[in-house]
């Protein structure tokens, strides 16, 4: 029998507090948003026109917000799948007893502790067209002398391995845990039973890690498509061309920098759509999947 | 949403102090005039302007202190104000970039300088036309300039010397460019002959500098532009020519804004078409002689001159200004003006120095004799006829326009789209950003 609380008002005022704050930084914004995204709005005065759906429809038709999509989706397809089956391979590698491995697993953990304006530094400075050297190596072993200022594919890819390498100590912390939850015996069994260990790695510890992978396929899209604005912003600004703009950068552009508070209101709605939809699928779909042991 | 919740948090503490300050007997010493200016002056300029002005300002004028706060870039700078002024909360100065001119006449938060600072306060007329003009709009001076600059080009005589070209002469045409930056790259002397900081301001100054326009009514100037023309085959050949060094690997595009003068400064580039707001920071860093030259001319265009850019500083209204606070900006413009200021401003950063007294003295010292680069720029922007082409665009949603035409030139570069196709697309969106603006802003 559980326990009930005497009055009717203690307990919402015990929950008052987090209600409030949920209200004030959540509820209230996108509210705001909401109606913000049927308005064009005066920057000065704050007051609008009513305008209906008539920002929906110029970003539905604008072919740069489609190709800011387009490019989103990439750089979320790229982020997610590196990112996963590299801290996953680093992960099972991080797992060998081997000397010292306690500090592997630490330094592992570095690149998660930085903020993304450093590490997108660091990544700039790496491949800087003319003194980075990366570059400078690139040129020396290929001969090509890859620009990713002017090469739009080569800025985006530039930027998902940064992306990615920001996120993978993130990533490899719960590959371990997840390695260290399977069980002995199983694998022990398995190698009797004359499996080898390719075998045994996806016939055994890959569904037993299911659970956490679906967890980081979750949080790396969340993450490709929420917190990589300061990366963005510190290594392309979103170029060249518009070859690395994402959803949030254009965003940021419209609200922050042009402060064209409807249309940038109307893109945090679409965004907020795509991104619930988007986890929704995923949960339908690769959810199933998830043996939960 | 926090920024907001600290400054309530700062309100109530200001109330409290303002009630103790109440109960304080009358007689007690008075607190200086606060004014705030929020600035976009990073890196060299940041200390010229928060140890060398604000700190001089206030030791001069102890009554009145001045609080600089660095605010960002400039686009972030006029953001912030803007939002600051919504919330009724904005600083008494704001330094914003010319592209935010426009944005700032039609906020309907200002006071015009020439009603700050009284007749006989400062001698406006001791500015170098250029750089009133910029700021004067319907004959009226809109703001109080401040730190104005124009793109020249910087070279690497070191390299010019190893390619077997003379050193003491810089590119006068495109044409020169390419010919000069055909024997730099096959020298070996450097990997790539050009770069350039701030794409579309460059596609601007090529417009100012044959006298073209770009955009309708005047370039903004005898009422609201209401469509841009640097679509047109002027703008086009411009961004041709430019797509051709990138493909004859003379160019070596480096970025938006400041980020190319690496390359420059470590010597895989030879010539660097920048803002000589850099000409000290460059000086000072550069391990080789620097020489500086005229921006390029393209042959058989008509001659314009360089147009004016850097920023100014613009006075906000708020809920009133005390007459204290209005006096403390008119003594700290007036310190600005003084020709001892306005020329170490220009010592310390490369900006122009903006008053023709300012220029005297630094005559007098003897300056430009041992900093010829430091006079380039002053020189160009007196050559060439006063038109409303060469006086510099006035555009609504200006920033976010620039924005699309450095996307354009990216795109051309990267041969994505043709010049043309490209300049196309960035005129059909900057068109309707303008009908957007100008729908708002009635």
């Amino acid at each position: 029998m559980e326990g009930r609380f005497p009055g009717r008002i203690l307990p919402y005022a015990l929950l008052f507090p987090s209600i409030a704050v949920i209200a004030v930084f959540l509820l209230v914004p996108a509210v705001e948003a909401l109606r913000l995204s049927f308005f064009e709005v005066s920057p000065f005065t704050g007051h609008g026109t009513f305008v209906g759906l008539a920002n929906f429809g110029e970003l539905v038709s604008s072919e740069i917000y489609r190709h800011s999509l387009k490019v989103t989706l990439l750089f979320a397809v790229g982020v997610v799948a590196l990112g996963l089956a590299g801290s996953l391979a680093v992960a099972v590698l991080a797992s060998l007893r081997l000397p010292g491995f306690g500090v592997y697993r630490a330094v592992l953990l570095w690149p998660y502790a930085l903020s993304p304006a450093v590490a997108g530094t660091i990544w700039a400075l790496l491949f800087d067209p003319s003194t980075g050297p990366v570059t400078v190596l690139l040129r020396a072993v290929t001969g090509l002398s890859p620009n990713w200022m002017m090469d739009g594919t080569y800025a985006l890819a530039v930027t998902v391995v940064a992306a990615t390498w920001k996120m993978l100590g993130f990533n490899i912390v719960f590959f371990l845990a997840g390695l260290q939850a399977v069980p002995q015996e199983l694998r022990e069994a398995a190698q009797v039973d004359g499996a080898g260990a390719v075998r045994v790695f996806w016939r055994i510890t890959f569904p037993i890690l299911s659970p956490v992978t679906f967890f980081l396929f979750v949080m790396n899209s969340l993450y490709a498509f929420f917190e990589v604005f300061g990366l963005i912003d510190v290594m392309t600004q979103g170029g060249p061309g518009g070859a690395t703009e994402i959803l949030v950068y254009r965003l940021y552009q419209d609200a922050f920098i042009s402060a064209r508070w409807g249309i940038a209101s109307a893109q945090s709605i679409l965004l907020f759509v795509m991104v619930g939809v988007l986890t929704l699928l995923q949960f339908r779909l690769a959810g199933r999947r998830v043996v939960y042991a | 949403m926090a920024r907001t919740l600290t400054r309530v948090g700062v309100v109530v503490f200001l109330l409290g102090v303002v009630g103790l300050l109440a109960a304080v007997p009358p007689g007690a010493a008075q607190a200086p005039v606060k004014i705030t200016l929020w600035h976009a002056m990073g890196g060299a300029r940041y200390d010229a302007i928060t140890k060398e002005i604000a700190a001089g300002f206030n030791k001069a004028y102890p009554a009145y202190t001045l609080e600089p706060l660095y605010t960002g870039s400039y686009g972030e700078t006029v953001t912030k104000a803007i939002a600051a002024i919504r919330a009724g909360n904005p600083p008494h100065i704001v330094q914003v970039f010319e592209v935010g001119t426009q944005t700032m006449l039609d906020s309907g938060a200002i006071l015009p300088v020439t009603e700050v600072a009284k007749p006989g306060d400062i001698d406006f007329d001791d500015y170098l036309a250029p750089i009133l003009n910029y700021y004067q709009v319907g004959g009226k001076l809109a703001s109080m300039p401040f730190n104005s600059s124009t793109a020249i080009v910087y070279y690497n005589k070191d390299v010019f010397q190893k390619a077997g070209l003379d050193p003491s002469r810089p590119p006068a045409t495109y044409k020169d460019v390419e010919e000069m930056g055909k024997k730099i790259v096959a020298s070996g002397a450097a990997r790539a002959a050009i770069t350039f900081g701030w794409p579309s301001w460059m596609l601007e100054q090529a417009h100012a500098m044959h006298n073209q326009p770009y955009a309708d009514h005047g370039n903004g100037r005898q009422g609201r532009a209401t469509r841009v023309l640097f679509n047109a085959p002027f703008g086009v050949e411009v961004l041709g020519r430019w797509k051709r060094w990138a493909d004859d690997k003379l160019l070596a595009y480096g970025g938006r804004e400041y980020a190319p003068n690496k390359a420059f400064l470590s010597g895989e580039v030879a010539m660097l078409m920048q803002s000589t707001s850099q000409v000290t920071t460059l000086e000072k860093a550069a391990r080789f002689r620097i020489g500086t030259g005229f921006l390029p001319r393209i042959e058989g265009q008509p001659a314009g001159r360089s147009v004016i850019g850097g920023a100014s500083f613009w006075v906000l209204r708020g809920k009133g200004r005390s007459p204290q606070e209005l006096d403390a900006i008119a003594k700290f413009f007036r310190f600005v003006a003084l020709p001892e200021e306005t020329a170490k401003w220009h010592m310390d950063t490369g900006y122009f120095p903006a008053t023709k007294t300012a220029v005297a003295l630094l005559r007098k010292q003897e300056w430009f004799v041992k900093h010829p680069n430091h006079e380039t720029a002053f020189e160009q922007i007196q050559q060439g006829p006063d038109t409303p082409n060469t006086r510099g665009v006035l555009l609504g949603n200006f920033v976010q326009i620039r924005n699309i035409t450095d996307t354009a030139i990216e795109k051309a570069l990267s041969a994505r789209l043709s010049p043309k196709e490209a300049l196309d697309e960035a005129a059909r969106e900057a068109n309707k950003l303008l009908d957007e603006y100008n729908r708002i802003n009635k």
